[in-house]
């Protein structure tokens, strides 16, 4: 009986590992669509979420005092939510667009041994000092409302601004790199 | 394109001053099934596809003009379209607070946060719309 439950611990523990195994994502990191993946990233931080005026409208403390001072109090609430809505919305899409630009550079430094090292360590310590902000910002918003950190607002998207700008370098290295491949591969092919 | 973009503007546009109302005005000059834009007199000038995009960059550009505004001017550009329509301010608000219509207004490929932003902003200005509406008074008891 106690051998019959050993080799049924050690099958499911098999069965397990396999399992998570074939869940693995099997996608190469330094591939072509986890570039394009990582464009992407980079094209909606940069184009959909860090414009300042965007920023400046979703935290924007003259609407507060517009309520506050000109409308009724059962406005106010309305007001508050709606706009701790968008606020943890907002940094919750960062967050994501963010995490999938670090997820690549890791793979990345891993495959491309021409990248410049000081950039990779440069960027993985804005990834998190950044991730930490996000975190401490989204804790703060969620307990104290919009306006409980407005500084804080500025050093996140500034900080993002700064991490997708050292990002963009390094993906237009990667982005030549692979041009280069691609270049010598059809050269190959033609031969 | 560009010069297409300059003839709507001057022309039609040019009676149209509130963003909401050229964003209302812009939604609805597209076909929901299609998403292309259609303007008879600007397709005649031009071209049906210049035309279509004259009218979607005016549509985007509206858009991006009542995002930017402050709660304060969004509230009173909805005046200022409700006085427009000619409708009553208490049906007004009714319809859209239960339509919603401002979701089908939003040019494609807008990014959804800013979208969302704008949802939010109407529900709020409505809503201080409807608090500022005179209470109806008490019907005489027969």
């Amino acid at each position: 009986m106690i051998s019959l439950i050993f080799f049924l611990s050690v099958g499911l523990l098999l069965f397990s590992s396999l399992f998570l195994l074939a869940r693995r994502n099997t996608r190469p990191e330094g591939s072509s669509s986890a570039l394009v993946e990582a464009r992407q990233a980079l094209r909606t931080l940069q184009a959909g979420l860090l414009p300042l005026e965007l920023v400046n409208r979703v935290f924007a403390e003259q609407d507060w005092e517009y309520v506050r001072s000109e409308t009724p109090r059962s406005i106010h609430e309305l007001f508050l939510d709606e706009r701790k809505g968008l606020a943890l919305l907002w940094l919750r899409q960062v967050r994501i667009q963010i995490r999938s630009l670090q997820r690549f550079h890791r793979g990345a430094a891993r495959h491309y041994a021409r990248l410049n090292p000081r950039t990779e360590v440069e960027l993985a310590l804005s990834f998190a000092a950044l991730m930490g902000a996000c975190r401490a910002l989204q804790f703060l918003v969620f307990v104290a409302g919009p306006y409980a950190a407005p500084r804080m607002v500025g050093v996140v998207a500034n900080a993002a601004n700064r991490a997708c700008k050292i990002s963009e370098q390094s993906l237009g290295f990667l982005d030549k790199a692979r041009l280069g491949a691609l270049g010598h591969a059809s050269d190959a092919a033609m031969l | 394109m560009a010069q297409a973009a300059s003839d709507l503007r001057s022309r039609t546009l040019a009676d149209i001053p509130r963003s909401l109302d050229r964003l209302i005005y812009l939604a609805s000059m597209r076909d929901y099934n299609t998403g292309l834009y259609y303007h008879d007199g600007l397709a005649s000038r031009f071209t049906q596809e210049v035309a279509c995009e004259a009218l979607a960059d005016c549509h985007r550009e509206a858009f991006s003009q009542l995002v930017g505004c402050s709660l304060r001017e969004l509230v009173s550009q909805m005046e200022g379209y409700i006085d427009s329509t000619h409708t009553s301010p208490r049906d007004f608000v009714a319809a859209w607070k239960k339509l919603e219509p401002y979701r089908v207004a939003v040019p494609v490929e807008t990014d959804p946060l800013t979208a969302q932003l704008l949802f939010s902003s109407f529900k709020i200005a409505l809503a201080i719309l409807e608090a500022r509406l005179p209470s109806i008074p008490p019907q005489p008891s027969a």
